[in-house]
């Protein structure tokens, strides 16, 4: 009996962790099945979305009607800079908050929570204006502001859990060798945070590579533009056909899910220790 | 401990070397410690400036800015409260504020509901959660532009799945996105999919419980509802409120790119969303004073419904983690 129940709720399990699979795969499915339609085939009938022939010329037409390769370019240039910078800075920060003594650490703690709720919206208009103070408008830089905050705080936090849990003998031990804070940091606590390098690489790398918002506020040639502004003057071209429209939206994200896919393991690996330094430490 | 000059005469020479060793010792210890410590907040340095250039300079101009008249040509000019009372006479402004606050209202709940219960489903380990995980992530990796474009299609009112597929079952189907009754329904319909950030924190938050007082549980007979209500819910109440409060003010500012792409604030106005507004105030009217005191009740607005939040759910449970 006890046999055929465990039997039973494996199959439960399943059968609901592949319907919900199948409806959060579906947005994705459809936009891959409707860029491979050639434009203006018949219209299917209803379940029958998969197109007698696939149409990857789709693809290539994009780059015609507009200058894609110019804006994949751009924004892998921006992702390029981003994620290593994001990394050492967020790092730094975090390290420094587990090494600070307890009260300097909670105010920084309670800081980077608030600055992190803070809706970006709120900030949008002045940033604007700060920005073109400096003049950074219609550059990179001010794309890339964001770096020097570590990206978002979340990035900052989470190096700051991971380098806590590293023992605090391993760090002492280093101290007393006469280790200075930045060795320490490079030689020791970065070899031991891969998991929480690797999952704020990712999440930098899509924060940059999706950003609609930064560029279409803050850049104005149109050499500069990236993916995401691209894709919206694509719709603004008003072309009706679902096709190219598809295709575009899964060059800008194909890139995402690979990585998204190569990364998994780091990424729930870290994912599990998040909140947890407390108790053991 | 010793103190230097105390000693009596019978003190031996090496003992006098000692303390001078030891204080020479302590010395270069507290030495290092200051140095470690500076060079600690050298590293600290970057962040705080972003954090300072990016974040409090901008809210704090924001602030001054709400109470001013000003195009981003001329000098700002000082206006009081002038911003708030055209606020109040503009029903656009009203329309945008009661659309957000319908979004809010149909999303978070929903959204919550969904992770907690795709994350109860899928926080044990078992054969093929990891790749049930990652379908789950899936739409929350797909860019906001191309998310807003896919959904565009999906809603098409002629060609759609979505459509297909309800008219396949005989079900009643709409032009979504031009009727002006679904169309901000619409809206929050594609936002359930994008959860995975919540789920991902959710899911570290069961794993936290030990599994003993899931078993201490099924020692008293509890049964799967009774163990939810009792160990579960408690115990990932402080993660849970953590998950609200952050999509209270994601949702009230992810608006701008679906409703900017998919709708253009329309139909008759149906989807602008204070985003959305705002945007338009300051970059295309260039009215940044106005736009600022939007921005402005749209941050105390978020404010005071995370209070609600807060108060409703008994702050943070249990005061034990996080």
């Amino acid at each position: 009996m006890p046999f055929d129940r465990s039997v039973w709720r494996r199959a439960w399990f399943h059968l609901a962790a592949l319907c919900v699979t199948f409806v959060f795969a579906a947005p994705a499915f459809w936009a891959i099945i409707a860029s491979l339609r050639p434009p203006g085939a018949p219209l299917p009938s209803a379940f029958a979305q998969l197109p007698d022939s696939f149409e990857w010329s789709n693809y290539l037409r994009l780059f015609d009607l507009l200058p894609f390769e110019r804006y994949l370019l751009n924004s892998m240039i921006v992702a390029a800079l981003a994620v290593p910078l994001t990394v050492i800075i967020a790092s730094w920060a975090g390290f420094a908050m587990a090494q600070l003594p307890e009260g300097m650490r909670n105010a920084l703690l309670a800081g980077a929570i608030i600055v992190r709720m803070m809706p970006v919206t709120a900030l949008w208009l002045t940033r604007f204006l700060v920005l073109n103070e400096l003049r950074l408008i219609d550059t990179y830089a001010a794309l890339l502001a964001p770096v020097w905050m570590g990206s978002s705080p979340l990035f900052v936090l989470i190096f700051y859990w991971s380098f806590r849990r590293v023992p605090t003998e391993v760090i002492e031990s280093a101290r007393l060798d006469g280790l200075g804070a930045f060795a320490i940091w490079a030689r020791i606590a970065m070899p031991l945070a891969r998991p929480a390098t690797g999952a704020v690489g990712v999440l930098t790398f899509v924060q940059y590579w999706s950003d609609f918002i930064n560029p279409l506020l803050y850049l104005k040639s149109e050499s500069r533009y990236t993916l995401p502004v691209g894709l919206r003057i694509l719709q603004q071209m008003d072309l009706t056909s679902w096709s190219l429209l598809m295709a575009g939206a899964a060059i800008m994200t194909a890139p995402v899910i690979v990585l998204f896919i190569v990364a998994q393991r780091a990424f729930w690996i870290e994912a599990q220790g998040w909140g947890g330094g407390r108790k053991k430490a | 401990m010793v103190s230097g000059g105390q000693s009596d005469d019978s003190s031996s020479a090496a003992d006098e070397k000692s303390i001078i060793v030891s204080h020479h010792k302590k010395l270069t210890a507290m030495h290092y410690q200051t140095r470690y410590r500076l060079s600690l907040y050298l590293l600290l340095l970057p962040f705080l400036t972003g954090v300072l250039v990016l974040v409090v300079v901008p809210a704090g101009l924001s602030f001054a800015l709400a109470f001013s008249a000003y195009d981003g040509l001329s000098p700002p000019v000082w206006h009081g409260l002038q911003n708030y009372r055209r606020l109040s006479a503009d029903d656009l402004f009203w329309r945008a504020s009661v659309n957000s606050l319908t979004f809010l209202a149909l999303t978070v709940p929903l959204r919550t509901l969904i992770t907690m219960g795709l994350a109860l489903l899928l926080h044990r380990s078992r054969r093929g959660v990891r790749l049930y995980r990652a379908a789950v992530y899936l739409p929350t990796v797909i860019p906001g532009v191309a998310y807003a474009l896919i959904w565009l299609w999906i809603l098409n009112p002629v060609y759609g799945p979505l459509t297909l597929i309800l008219s396949a079952f005989s079900l009643p189907t709409a032009a979504w996105l031009v009727d002006p009754r679904t169309a901000l329904p619409a809206l929050a319909f594609a936002a359930l999919f994008q959860i995975g950030e919540g789920f991902v924190v959710l899911i570290a938050g069961l794993r936290h419980i030990p599994e003993e007082y899931y078993d201490a549980a099924a020692i008293d007979g509890a049964g799967s509802l009774a163990t939810f209500r009792l160990v579960t819910l408690p115990l990932i109440m402080p993660w849970l409120l953590l998950i609200i409060i952050r999509d209270t003010i994601v949702s009230a500012q992810n608006t701008f790119t679906p409703a900017l792409i998919m709708t253009g604030g329309g139909p008759y106005y149906a989807t602008l969303f204070l985003p959305l507004l705002i945007y338009q105030t300051a970059f295309d009217r260039f009215r940044f004073g106005e736009g600022a005191a939007m921005t402005a009740v749209l941050f105390v607005g978020v404010g005071v419904l995370i209070a609600l939040v807060w108060r409703a759910l008994g702050g943070w449970g249990y005061d034990d983690a996080v």
